[in-house]
């Protein structure tokens, strides 16, 4: 009875974070969105800049008039006021804030050997951040991932129609050699090389192509190859095994503040955060680690809300099998027996 | 092109890089070899430009130049607005207030240069269209006798006397200055 209450109490305080993954959905919706209307609203304010509505193309025009009405209640002098958001998450402009990803600043000094502080301090937000919810990036901004999970769905569905996708497992420290190795190739070439291979920058770049320039470029063929890659050889490897800009977000991450933990008196044991978690990792047995992005997948779909965030810098040690399980009952009456005997059986 | 390898200054690295395009890097771009180290690819000075004037390079002009920014000014040219620098976040693009004597010193993006073979008013046609279309005009072109063009010192090589010029092919070309 009192260990019925115990759980009760333990689920009322657990269950709020239940919703984040839906939150967290919406949020990389709105990314993606983001990404696909600003070449839009760009393409418009070059329409306007050069004063020929009657000279547009009857699509052009079509475009003109959408924009504007979708834009005129929140803008008065669409030219300037819509530049408030440019950009991409590999480095935009958010209301006069410019923001950087980690990746890019790093990249840029391996490539140039120098320091340039305005564009260092443009990575300031995403590093604190990061050190503070950890690679929370990947899992709830990168818009790269938003098409990688639905890819996993995808891999799911084709599961059901007896389509076996690949289910290989590497090593995933190798997305440090491959950081470190893309630096190297920075350095060695002169150029940020790292951009051409880092999803989130290649998607940006590649949507701003198609909708504002001629078409896209090698960037969505490799993108493509990752999104193959994924589906055919080892489920979501690129963010696993290989992404670069993953690499230095967990590396940032290790000692984020903020946790998931289970819970371990009301943990069942029934696997399903395991299963969900798109990085592979175990929270089942409290391992998560620096590559756990704070996702809240595992949170959403366990049933007995044993899952939660904690303020803590490290990760609580394996803390063996939850007590609701059928594997702790069975340890548990083992020790009953070797302490009781055989009286204890009817309990 | 061929006018490139015989007019830009053969100084080092840089030049060597080239494929033998002719492109202009936006304006206050540092120095192509700078420039490439600095630039991270965001795509954020083609999203500002109001003239739609920046386009990317693919893979045609080498694997370090890959979705770093470049203007054929025959096909559209710089206006100088200057926004491209302002929002550079890399400092790849100086930022350099859309002032005269501002943009005079601080942009280079290549230098006009006039083929007086080609060029309609020395052919005794008077036209002075690229003196028309200069944004700096007596200060970086000044015409003499039947619209004769002359390229002056403070030209900073926008390029819209080339997008403009009548004659087909161009008379007045931009000559990078990627040194």
């Amino acid at each position: 009875m009192e260990k019925s209450f115990l759980t009760k109490q333990a689920i009322g305080s657990a269950s709020k974070w239940r919703h984040l993954n839906k939150v967290r959905w919406l949020t990389m919706s709105l990314v993606l969105a983001l990404l696909v209307m600003l070449p839009f609203l760009h393409v418009y304010q070059t329409y306007l800049a050069a004063h020929a509505y009657d000279l547009l193309a009857p699509g052009e025009q079509k475009l003109y008039d959408v924009i504007e009405a979708l834009t005129a209640p929140f803008v008065n002098d669409p030219v300037r006021d819509l530049d408030a958001i440019k950009g991409t998450t590999w480095s935009g402009r958010l209301f006069g804030v410019k923001m950087s990803d980690p990746l890019a600043v790093v990249g840029q000094m391996a490539a140039g050997f120098d320091f340039y502080k305005p564009f260092v301090l443009t990575a300031l937000l995403p590093v604190v951040a990061t050190l503070i919810f950890g690679r929370f990036f990947c899992g709830w901004i990168c818009p790269a991932n938003f098409l990688y999970e639905l890819n996993t769905n995808l891999g799911i569905m084709l599961g059901r129609f007896g389509l076996q996708t690949g289910r290989r497992r590497l090593d995933s420290k190798l997305k440090y050699g491959v950081l470190a190795v893309g630096l190297l190739i920075c350095g060695i070439s002169g150029s940020v090389v790292v951009a051409a291979v880092y999803p989130p920058a290649i998607l940006g770049r590649e949507i701003y192509y198609a909708i504002a320039h001629r078409g896209m470029g090698a960037g969505a063929l490799f993108f493509t190859a990752t999104l193959l890659f994924d589906l055919l050889v080892a489920r979501r490897g690129f963010c696993r095994y290989l992404c670069p800009g993953g690499a230095l977000y967990s590396l940032l991450g290790r000692f984020r503040v903020l946790r998931i933990q289970r819970n371990v008196v009301t943990c069942n044991d029934c696997t399903k955060c395991n299963g969900v978690c798109e990085f592979g990792l175990n929270p089942l047995r409290d391992d998560f680690g620096q590559e756990c992005n704070n996702c809240t997948a595992c949170i959403a779909v366990c049933p007995t809300d044993a899952l939660g965030f904690k303020w803590r810098i490290t990760d609580a040690a394996n803390q063996g099998p939850g007590y609701q399980g059928p594997r702790y009952r069975h340890d548990q009456k083992g020790q009953q027996r070797q302490v009781f005997g055989n009286a204890s059986a009817k309990t | 092109m061929a006018a490139m390898t015989t007019a830009t200054p053969s100084s080092g690295q840089a030049s060597t890089r080239t494929t033998g395009q002719r492109y202009l890097r936006p304006p206050g771009a540092l120095p192509e070899s700078e420039f490439v180290r600095r630039c991270i690819h965001c795509g954020q000075c083609g999203e500002v430009c109001p003239n739609r004037c920046i386009n990317y390079f693919g893979l045609e002009n080498g694997l370090a130049s890959l979705d770093t920014p470049y203007i054929t000014p025959r096909e559209k040219a710089c206006i100088l607005c200057m926004k491209c620098g302002e929002v550079c976040p890399s400092g790849a693009i100086a930022s350099i207030p859309r002032t005269i004597t501002d943009i005079t010193e601080g942009v280079r993006m290549g230098r006009a240069q006039v083929d007086k073979r080609l060029c309609l008013s020395y052919q005794g046609k008077t036209c002075g269209v690229c003196y028309r279309a200069c944004p700096l005009p007596d200060l970086a072109l000044r015409v003499g006798m039947l619209e004769q063009p002359e390229v002056l010192d403070a030209c900073v090589g926008c390029g819209l006397c080339e997008r403009s010029c009548i004659q087909m092919p161009q008379a007045i070309r931009i000559i990078p200055d990627q040194a």
